[in-house]
C-alpha cells in the first residue's frame, strides 16, 4: 500500500483548503485509489451528485477523480447560503411586539421563576427530586423500614432476642478469652468523655443537629395531631349546635306513674268519689 | 455588516434605543431564523424558536457584549435557547423527523423562478442531509462551515476542546457529503 488510509483520502477530498486538485494529482493518492476499491466506490458515488455543482469533462482517471470531487468544494462553498433564512413575513414585526410588551428588564422574581423553571425542565430533576425527599424523609423521621422485624437496622436486636443463649455464651466466652489472654487496663475515669472527644466535631454537629431535626419534627408531629383533635372536637361541637339531635318525645303525662301526685291532675271539688264516700257514710 | 456598523447597533440597543433594536431584528432574523431552523427542523417551530431569542436578548440587551465577543455571545445564547426549546419539545435531535415536501419548500430570495427552484432544491437537500447528522457534528458544521465562525470560538460556543472540534469537522464534513449524494440518488439525481 501506498501508506494512504482511506479516511485521509476522503478527509483530504472535502478539505477546501488543501487544493484537492494538486492533491489528487500525487502518485501515492492515485496508487491508493487504483487498489483500494472502498475509496474509488465512494468517489464513483460522491460523483453522482457532481452536477449539483458541477460538471467537468473527464478523460483520465485522475480527472475523473478531481471531476467528482469537484463538487465537494461546491457543497462547502454552498454552505453559507443556509446562514440567512425568510422567516417569512411580519416575523419581525412579531418580534417587535413581543418585546414591546416587556419594555423593562426583567426583575429578580422573573429571573427566579426563569431560572426555576429551567431547573425543573431538566431530564433528571424528578430523580434529584426523589433523592433530596428520600434524605430529607430519613433524616427527619428515620428509616422507613426500621418498623419491619428483618429490616437491617433491627437485625441485630432480632439476632439478640431469639438467639439470646446462645449469643451470651458466645460473648461470655469472648470475654474470658479476652480476659486471659489480653487483660484490660482499668478504665480511665475520663474514658467516655475521650470517647466522646474521639469523634469528629463535624459528626457531633450533625447528630446533634439531627437530634434537634427529629425533636423538632416530633413536636410539630404531637402539636399538628393536638391542632387535629382539637379541630375535630370543635367541628363535632359546630355541628351538634347547627344541626342538634331530634329530642327524645317526652312521656304521655296521662302514662306516667307520677300522674297523680302531678300538679297537673285536675282536681274535683267534688267528685264522684267524695260523693260515693259521702254515700257510703 | 461593517463592525463599525454593528457595534453603533449594538451600543444603541444597550441603550434602549427602540430604532436601534428594531434594525437589529431586522438586520438578524434571518441568521437567527436559520440557526433555530437548524435546531429544530421545522419552521413555525423555528419562528416561535427565533423569537424567543430575540426576547431573550432584548432582556438582557444591558449585558451584551461588544466589538469581536459579541457574535460568539449572540451564538451562545441562541443555542441555549434552542436547548432549551429542545427540552420543552422532548426532542432533542429530529435526525430523522425530515419532512420532504416543507423541506422542498424553503423560502429563498432568488431572483427567477428557475433558480430558486434550483437553490431551493439545493438548501433542501443540505438541510435534509445536516438533519441526518448526529447532534454535536451537526452544530459544528453550522457553526463553522454555514456561520463561518473561527474554529477557537465554535469549540468555546460547544465547550469542547479544539482538538475535538477539529477531528469531529473533518468527519462531520465527510458525512454530510455522504449523505448529500445518498439523498440526492433517493430523489433521482436531483
Amino acid at each position: 500500500m501506498s501508506g494512504m488510509t482511506c479516511d485521509t483520502i476522503r478527509a483530504a477530498a472535502l478539505d477546501p483548503g488543501l487544493q484537492p486538485r494538486a492533491w489528487m494529482r500525487r502518485p501515492e493518492v492515485d496508487a491508493h485509489l487504483r487498489c483500494c476499491d472502498d475509496c474509488r466506490d465512494w468517489l464513483e458515488a460522491f460523483g453522482a451528485g457532481e452536477h449539483l455543482w458541477a460538471a467537468e469533462p473527464a478523460d483520465t482517471f485522475a480527472d475523473a477523480v478531481l471531476a467528482r470531487t469537484a463538487g465537494v468544494d461546491a457543497l462547502l462553498a454552498e454552505l453559507p447560503s443556509l446562514a440567512e433564512m425568510d422567516p417569512g413575513p411580519g416575523f419581525a414585526e412579531r418580534v417587535l411586539r413581543a418585546t414591546s410588551r416587556n419594555p423593562t428588564a426583567a426583575g429578580w422574581i422573573v429571573r427566579w421563576a426563569d431560572a426555576w423553571r429551567a431547573v425543573v425542565r431538566r431530564p433528571r430533576f424528578a430523580w434529584e427530586a426523589a433523592y433530596v425527599a428520600t434524605v430529607c424523609w430519613v433524616l427527619i423521621f428515620g428509616n422507613p423500614v426500621g418498623a419491619w422485624e428483618w429490616s437491617a437496622s433491627n437485625i441485630g436486636a432480632v439476632a439478640r432476642e431469639r438467639l439470646g443463649g446462645p449469643v451470651e455464651e458466645l460473648r461470655a466466652d469472648l470475654e474470658s478469652w479476652r480476659a486471659r489472654w489480653a487483660p484490660e487496663p482499668a478504665a480511665a475515669p475520663g474514658a467516655a468523655r475521650q470517647q466522646a472527644d474521639a469523634v469528629p466535631p463535624a459528626l457531633r454537629a450533625w447528630q446533634a443537629g439531627t437530634e434537634r431535626i427529629q425533636r423538632g419534627a416530633a413536636y410539630v408531629a404531637d402539636a399538628l395531631k393536638h391542632a387535629w383533635t382539637s379541630l375535630g372536637e370543635w367541628v363535632a361541637w359546630l355541628v351538634h349546635e347547627i344541626w342538634p339531635p331530634p329530642a327524645e318525645p317526652q312521656p304521655s303525662p296521662v302514662r306516667s306513674t307520677q300522674y297523680f301526685d302531678s300538679p297537673l291532675r285536675p282536681r274535683f271539688p267534688f267528685g264522684a268519689r267524695g260523693r260515693l264516700r259521702s254515700l257510703s257514710t | 455588516m461593517e463592525s463599525n456598523e454593528l457595534s453603533t447597533l449594538i451600543d444603541g440597543c444597550r441603550a434602549g434605543d427602540a430604532l436601534a433594536w428594531e434594525a437589529f431584528v431586522r438586520q438578524f432574523q434571518g441568521r437567527m431564523f436559520a440557526l433555530a431552523y437548524s435546531y429544530v427542523g421545522d419552521r413555525e417551530d423555528a419562528r416561535d424558536l427565533a423569537q424567543d431569542i430575540f426576547v431573550r436578548l432584548y432582556e438582557a440587551r444591558a449585558q451584551w457584549l461588544t466589538g469581536d465577543e459579541f457574535l460568539p455571545w449572540l451564538f451562545r445564547v441562541a443555542r441555549n435557547r434552542s436547548i432549551d426549546f429542545l427540552r420543552r419539545r422532548k426532542v432533542r435531535t429530529p435526525a430523522v423527523t425530515v419532512d420532504e415536501t416543507a423541506v422542498a419548500e424553503l423560502a429563498d430570495p432568488a431572483p427567477s423562478a428557475e433558480a430558486r427552484a434550483l437553490a431551493s432544491d439545493r438548501h433542501g437537500l443540505l438541510h435534509a442531509a445536516l438533519r441526518g447528522l448526529s447532534a454535536i457534528n451537526r452544530e459544528i458544521v453550522v457553526l463553522r462551515d454555514v456561520h463561518g465562525l473561527p474554529i477557537q470560538q465554535v469549540a468555546s460556543i460547544l465547550g469542547i476542546p479544539l482538538g475535538t472540534v477539529k477531528s469531529r469537522a473533518s468527519r462531520a464534513r465527510v458525512e454530510l457529503a455522504e449523505r448529500v449524494l445518498a439523498l440526492a440518488r433517493g430523489r433521482g439525481g436531483v
